[in-house]
């Protein structure tokens, strides 16, 4: 079976504290309006069981296993590396927007400063060298790795990012571990 | 070819970052971590990240200007032989006119706490007697409740926590504001550490850790004082605590008398239940170490809550020993020498002026304030008492600001001098909480025609004595880096265990302190002793003992009680979305805060989320924007520091009325700011 790289969250050590974000953003140069990797908080506040759940989703392109962006895009600007990364070329890409408008998580955006579409590369240039992503290099934590995705169970938070029928679809390479929640005492 | 340096992150921050910067061709071209320093271990915050486009960006002011008429924005540039001539001629004029050197004022905090950054301090001490300001905004109440507890204010080696068993983190928020602690943090709780989080409101610490214990705001002290009084109910008192303390016994019999657990737990709104849990998870496992931030110390009760803690470390024999500790911050690997050595700095006879009410006490000083030089601060922003600052601005006859760029502050200065960064200038910087010293190197020629602080004096001084010789007694000329060697005397030489300052360029070392603050249990105290009962606190009209104090009842028309905790992105008002900023136009983005409030509270003033609102108090009216959150108290309002940087907007501090904390003036020559008591009533937007 063909390798497939994947984005490892443990939310129990995001701290949500947006160093991924800025190093992403920074080092590979992207206008304000444009961000690859995002970051949401998510709450499960159920005050009543004692138990509360807060936890951060630094969220990217999932260089899904069936890429809907390759799938859609009629000008052959993506392609899926033998390492399972989903590689978008600009120079190919017409700026129809179809991927934009497909992908389930949002991972294509537009670039307003080259008028083209635009994702997380997985910094497969920095991979090649032997270095880790950006994000997976900023991170203080150790929260976000990078992972050989093949042997990750499928987890149940991947729902809290699209809806459930097109994971199915996608089959997404991200990996999030199961949040610890926090007692109220 | 590329080359490297090393930097410290000199801002007011727990981490104090130790950076290794790669320049190519002289152009700065990444920033990373140090991996060998051991609490920075080759990660930075998102905070610095931006760092070479702050260095580079087209809003940073690189040359002197001067502004014709204040608050126009009518800047004009201005050569530095100008800058300093106007500057100079000010300082004669003064002491022409009033026979003394008095009505020249220096007002600086923490924006660059690298030592020579101090050197403004010794250029005015080298002119005679001036006005200062002095204390500190932030942690004072803190830093003297300590020194009454224990002599100082020490902390351990925040490594050592990993070796706790028990972690309370208490009104403090690392996950965002100290992100070096969480991984060993982590570790800890790998290792079977129980974390527990103590705070207003659910944060992001609170989100990673196993309990949350959310307290009324400025209740803390009360909460302490139940725990305490029920670690004595139940005999988990320290057996030797007799040796190395000073009167447990009246503190014991106030508890026993004074503290009723009903009244604890309804007031600090935790359960009894959950406060007998606490002190019986305090008092059995060991170490169990206490981290008290700077949140809980921000209130008129503020030096009593943090003696109310320290005294849980000292009644369960946790303080001085290994993973344990009542930790706060230190300023113990700050013994520099040479002119710029902090405890050097003064005029014997300067007029000292509290920080925090320096306005007020400089419209009323006699000789007048004539002339005002602001740096590393952004007091016409982030100050209270802004009406304060109006008027005396009107009273000034030279507004000088050192600055990277245009503040708020700014705004007001008729001669604005641009200033370097850490990448552009030698220093040396101590950390407050872990135990790391290091030099900061030049890695690239200042930007445009900044120069540094030192660069600055040593100007000045030049021309003033020029323009008439014997003025200034500070030197003329010299050079940054032997600056840094006269800095590492003998006694930091010895505590950083090297022969020669020079060996402090191959990278950050550690003070060579035991891990365990206080762990001989000898005290400075004026006993020897941990004083439960303080007769310097007497002394200076406080409780001998750690007693329960309310803070502030909110007035009847400004009920909430409002908030402003630092968020990830942000440190105060200092620039760091210049990035963002530079590439929107320098529009700032979205300016107005995010009031976040309980449900509950937004029905009452009939808000929904995302509606239009302002705070308003006697202070002014700040346009916020509602969100709701279920975890916070029905009489709050929480305001994360965002947005803080546009010189233009408006800003959180106007509803600020410049309250001040019980301690600090005995420790740091000034009372702290109270910031947690400020009251805001809600008026929805029509």
């Amino acid at each position: 079976m063909a390798k497939q790289l994947g984005f490892y969250l443990d939310v129990n050590s995001c701290l949500g504290c947006g160093a991924c974000i800025k190093a992403c953003a920074n080092n590979n140069r992207l206008p304000s309006s444009l961000k690859w990797r995002q970051l949401r908080q998510v709450d499960e506040l159920n005050y009543d069981s004692g138990q509360v759940a807060r936890f951060y989703l630094s969220t990217a392109c999932n260089h899904c296993a069936n890429p809907e962006c390759m799938r859609v895009c009629p000008s052959g600007a993506y392609a899926k590396r033998r390492d399972g990364i989903v590689l978008h070329f600009p120079d190919k890409c017409t700026a129809c927007r179809s991927c934009i408008a497909s992908c389930p998580f949002s991972a294509p955006q537009y670039n307003p400063s080259t008028g083209k579409a635009s994702k997380c590369q997985l910094c497969y240039e920095r991979l090649d060298k032997g270095n880790l992503p950006y994000c997976v290099q900023g991170c203080l934590t150790g929260a976000l790795q990078l992972r050989e995705m093949s042997h990750n169970p499928a987890d149940n938070l991947l729902r809290l990012t699209a809806p459930l029928p097109t994971l199915r679809l996608t089959k997404p390479s991200t990996f999030y571990k199961t949040p610890r929640k926090t007692t109220f005492l | 070819m590329a080359e490297t340096h090393y930097h410290i992150c000199p801002r007011n921050c727990y981490d104090t970052c130790s950076i290794i910067s790669t320049t190519y061709k002289g152009r700065l071209i990444a920033i990373e971590g140090n991996p060998a320093q051991a609490y920075t271990k080759g990660k930075l915050c998102a905070k610095v990240m931006d760092e070479i486009h702050k260095v580079y960006s087209p809003q940073r002011v690189k040359y002197p200007l001067r502004q014709r008429k204040r608050f126009s924005g009518q800047w004009e540039r201005i050569s530095w032989e100008e800058a300093l001539t106007i500057i100079s001629e000010q300082i004669l004029a003064i002491k022409d006119s009033y026979g003394t050197t008095l009505p020249i004022a220096h007002n600086k905090y923490s924006g660059n706490f690298g030592i020579l950054h101090n050197a403004l301090e010794a250029f005015m001490t080298g002119l005679g007697p001036t006005t200062r300001a002095v204390g500190s905004p932030c942690w004072s109440a803190g830093v003297e409740a300590q020194a009454y507890d224990m002599g100082a204010f020490f902390c351990s080696d925040p490594l050592d926590m990993e070796g706790s068993k028990l972690i309370w983190i208490w009104g403090a928020n690392p996950a965002w504001n100290a992100v070096h602690q969480m991984p060993i943090i982590f570790r800890a709780m790998e290792r079977g550490a129980k974390v527990v989080c103590f705070d207003t409101h659910f944060s992001a610490t609170a989100a990673r850790v196993h309990e949350f214990v959310q307290v009324k705001p400025g209740t803390d002290g009360l909460l302490a004082l139940g725990i305490a009084k029920v670690l004595v109910e139940q005999g988990l008192v320290a057996p030797d605590i007799e040796e190395y303390s000073l009167g447990h016994e009246q503190f014991i019999t106030y508890l026993k008398e004074n503290i009723d657990l009903q009244e604890c737990a309804e007031v600090t709104g935790v359960a009894l239940d959950a406060i007998k849990k606490l002190a019986m998870d305090y008092g059995t496992i060991k170490p169990a170490c206490i981290w008290v931030g700077f949140g809980l110390q921000r209130y008129s009760n503020g030096g009593q809550n943090l003696r109310a803690i320290d005294a849980l470390g000292a009644l369960t024999g946790n303080i001085g020993i290994p993973g344990g500790g009542v930790q706060y911050g230190h300023f113990e690997s700050w013994r520099y020498a040479g002119p710029l050595a902090h405890d050097r700095l003064g005029h014997p006879q300067d007029r000292q002026l509290d920080i925090n009410q320096f306005a007020p006490l400089a419209r009323k000083a006699e000789p007048p304030i004539k002339m005002l030089w602001l740096a590393s601060r952004n007091p016409l922003q982030q100050d209270g008492n802004q009406e304060e600052w109006r008027e005396l601005l009107k009273t000034l006859s030279l507004i000088v600001v050192s600055d990277l760029f245009h503040t708020s502050t700014s705004a007001c200065a008729d001669i604005f001098l641009p200033v370097t960064t850490h990448y552009e200038h030698w220093d040396l910087n101590s950390s407050y909480w872990h135990y790391y010293v290091g030099i900061n190197e030049p890695a690239i020629e200042p930007v445009g025609e900044a120069r540094s602080d030192l660069q600055i004096a040593w100007d000045l001084s030049k021309r003033l004595n020029e323009l008439r010789p014997g003025t200034s007694a500070f030197p003329t000329e010299g050079s940054e880096q032997e600056a840094v060697w006269q800095a590492l005397g003998p006694e930091m030489l010895e505590l950083l265990g090297i022969d020669s300052p020079k060996e402090l360029l191959k990278g950050p070392r550690r003070v060579n302190f035991p891990a365990t603050a206080w762990q001989d249990r000898k005290f400075r105290t004026p006993s020897g002793k941990y004083e439960f009962y303080s007769a310097r606190a007497a002394e200076q009209g406080l409780p001998a003992l750690p007693i329960y104090k309310p803070p502030l009842k909110p007035p009847a028309d400004t009920p909430l009680r409002r908030l402003t905790p630092h968020h990830y992105a942000r440190l105060n008002s200092q620039a760091y979305a210049v990035a963002a900023e530079d590439n929107e136009g320098g529009n700032y983005g979205s300016l107005i805060y995010k009031a976040r409030i309980n449900p509950a509270t937004a029905q009452a003033y009939g808000l929904k989320s995302g509606d239009k609102a302002f705070l308003w108090n006697r202070g002014g009216s700040l346009p916020v924007i509602i969100e709701l959150e279920q975890s916070i108290g029905q009489d709050v309002v929480i305001i994360y520091q965002e947005n803080l940087t546009n010189p233009k907007g408006l800003y959180l501090n106007q509803l600020n009325l410049g309250v001040l904390t019980d301690m600090g003036k005995f420790a740091t020559g000034a009372y702290g700011l109270a910031l947690n008591e400020t009251f805001v009533g809600i008026r929805k937007e029509v």
